[in-house]
């Protein structure tokens, strides 16, 4: 039995892992996700896409929803700006993708600022409400600059071709989602364990405390802002590549809810958590469409005519059995299981 | 000129129906502290039913409305005792998604139950054609406009004079010693819950009869927002008033400018209004100790 364990510098408190099993686990976790886009079939691989693009998206929103306790429901309008800013200057004008995906981050990092000064007066409800807003504006402008966004026919996109690497088949495409989703997964964790990170999770647990200590809170919640629609609007990019089609309607306000209730699924505030929620949530479809299956053939065909809603039927579900039976999510499961397995048969 | 009152009038029209959503949101804001993001759901729900129960009667109005409150009644109360009820004492932000939850759940279970094609709900009343100033109304837009003059009257004597209306604002004014003194935090909060489902019952239903039923209405919850931010979320009176203003001025740059800013006036106007009175117009500034 582990008794304790005992740090003695500042530099070994915020390693990212100070153990070796979870080192080798990673390396091979890593070796595997390289190999298994070439074995999976096209379904499989598709799944695996949209969890890695999933996974950008709720990475970004656990910056400013789960670090630094700004809740967000403009999700949605952050990846519909990604997506055009990646189209546009792409598809239409034939510029390189590399300062596509750029423009995809800084595109709605600019603009969040536009939602942030507002905000740092507000907190929690008014703040949900102000990006809910946006979130409708943004749609709407898009719908109404037609000239430059094309309106409500939308753009089609092709995979991209970077550095001379061609992702336009399946796997390739998949290796460059789960290598983006890897970068922001280093990238968020990085800045958790930085002098920032502890500022964001200093301004969510007590804002006027954070101030006393010296902490810029305007300065810290524009940052958060930024650096989290940055991400979300490369997912935003990501997808739109993925659906091959860029329009209003592909990005439906549903993605913010889903974004919300991977957070809370896995465990909001931690990374770990939003990578676990994202692969629980993007399953729950396919978890339906096995349990609906075994209740017979007729149950499960009048049940395709309503898919979407279905989806959103569980998504709403999940979110409050989450929120009523198990608030910590997913990781505070996987924490009270490892708890008990390394102190049996002691109770703590 | 006659289109300009035209346009006015049908949106004091539409206004009453966002300001009697307002008004829900501010009675259980007022009441628990939590804004109640399934509101425009819930609405549609019981507009649903009175569709139901108008098929069953043959559009009898008064049977259709005695249903549609008593089924009102009942859905607040089940709401607040299934899922707000355990929620007491969770952060802000579990009770924030709970309710965006309950909207998500009740939005798609509308498709599941009905189907997903817009109807007329026709009790045989509400539809007749009224000359007022030179503008042609609805008498169903004439009745929200009495309806909300009625339910404002109705809040501000009770607020004011009613036991139990003190107890309320006893409660969203301090909860702790409201229940020192007595006061039932757990029955404030239903009654909060099961009032603000009828009185939104009432806007989904007259939003029903003069325009049309169908499963894109939960967007009134949406419209509603801008009212009740303009009002204030914790002062029921102003979120009627703000109803009516963010219903006329949509109009207007409807009218105006063009129909795509329609739409998003109202949360252009919560951007602005947020940015000038982070509390509302009408609302009571916060101060917070530490």
């Amino acid at each position: 039995m582990r008794s304790g364990v005992f740090k003695e510098t500042i530099g070994e408190q915020i390693n990212l892992t100070d153990s070796w099993h979870v080192r080798g686990w990673t390396i091979a976790l890593v070796l595997a996700l390289i190999v298994l886009p070439f074995y999976l079939n096209a379904f499989y691989l598709s799944l695996l896409t949209l969890m890695a693009i999933t996974m950008v998206g709720a990475l970004g929103l656990n910056v400013l929803t789960g670090w630094t306790g700004l809740i967000s429901l403009g999700q949605a309008g952050f990846m519909v700006l990604g997506a055009y800013a990646y189209a546009i200057p792409t598809a239409l004008y034939g510029w390189d993708p590399l300062v596509g995906l750029l423009l995809a981050g800084l595109v709605p990092a600019v603009a969040s600022l536009v939602v942030g000064i507002p905000s740092l007066r507000l907190t929690g409800l008014y703040l949900a409400i102000t990006t809910l807003a946006f979130a409708f504006i943004i749609n709407h402008l898009v719908l109404d600059f037609d000239g430059l966004t094309r309106g409500a026919r939308g753009i089609f996109v092709n995979r991209p071709e970077i550095l001379g690497i061609s992702f336009q088949n399946d796997a390739a495409f998949a290796l460059l989602c789960i290598g983006v989703a890897a970068a922001a997964l280093l990238a968020t964790l990085n800045i958790r364990r930085s002098r920032i990170g502890r500022a964001f999770v200093a301004v969510r647990d007590n804002d006027t405390a954070a101030r006393v200590m010296g902490v810029n809170l305007h300065a810290y919640k524009l940052f958060a802002f930024v650096t989290s629609s940055f991400i979300v609007g490369i997912a935003g990019a990501l997808y739109g590549m993925f659906l091959s089609f860029v329009t209003v309607e592909g990005f439906p306000f549903l993605l913010s809810i889903e974004a919300l209730a991977i957070l809370i699924v896995g465990g909001v505030g931690t990374a770990l958590g939003a990578v676990l929620g994202t692969i629980f949530v993007v399953l729950i479809p396919e978890f339906a469409n096995i349990l609906f299956g075994l209740l017979g053939d007729e149950f499960a065909r009048s049940l395709s005519t309503g898919a979407h809603e279905l989806k959103s039927m569980l998504y709403g579900v999940v979110i409050i059995a989450f929120l009523r039976f198990q608030p910590h999510g997913l990781v505070g499961l996987w924490r009270d299981v490892k708890r008990a397995w390394v102190n049996w048969p002691l109770r703590y | 000129m006659s289109y300009l009152i035209e346009l006015s009038i049908s949106g004091l029209a539409i206004g009453a129906i966002y300001g009697l959503i307002a008004m829900s949101f501010a009675v259980i804001f007022k009441a628990t502290g939590i804004v109640n993001f399934a509101q425009g759901e819930i609405s549609m729900i019981i507009a649903y039913v009175a569709w139901t129960i108008s098929s069953y009667v043959d559009g009898n109005p008064f049977l259709v409305a005695l249903g549609a409150v008593v089924f009102a009644i009942a859905f607040g109360l089940l709401i607040e005792r299934l899922v707000i009820r355990p929620m007491i004492g969770e952060p802000l932000f579990a009770t924030i998604m709970v309710t965006i939850g309950l909207a998500v759940i009740l939005r798609s279970s509308v498709v599941f139950l009905w189907d997903a094609y817009p109807h007329a709900l026709d009790i045989g009343l509400g539809r007749g054609i009224v000359e007022v100033a030179g503008a042609r109304m609805r008498t169903g837009q004439i009745a929200v406009l009495v309806l909300l003059i009625l339910t404002m009257i109705g809040f501000f004597a009770f607020f004011r004079y009613s036991r139990f209306g003190v107890a309320m604002r006893a409660v969203a004014s301090d909860d702790r010693t409201a229940l020192l003194m007595g006061v039932s935090a757990a029955r404030v909060q239903s009654v909060a819950w099961a009032a603000a489902a009828v009185i939104s019952g009432i806007a989904g239903v007259l939003f029903a009869i003069v325009y049309e039923l169908s499963p894109s209405m939960f967007a009134l919850g949406l419209k509603a927002f801008p009212a009740t931010i303009v009002g204030g979320l914790d002062s029921v009176i102003g979120s009627a008033f703000g109803g009516l203003v963010i219903g006329g001025i949509e109009n207007l740059t409807g009218g105006y400018i063009s129909p795509a800013i329609k739409e998003v006036a109202g949360f252009v106007i919560i951007i602005v209004i947020l940015m000038v009175r982070p509390f509302g117009l009408f609302g009571e500034k916060r101060i917070e100790r530490v």
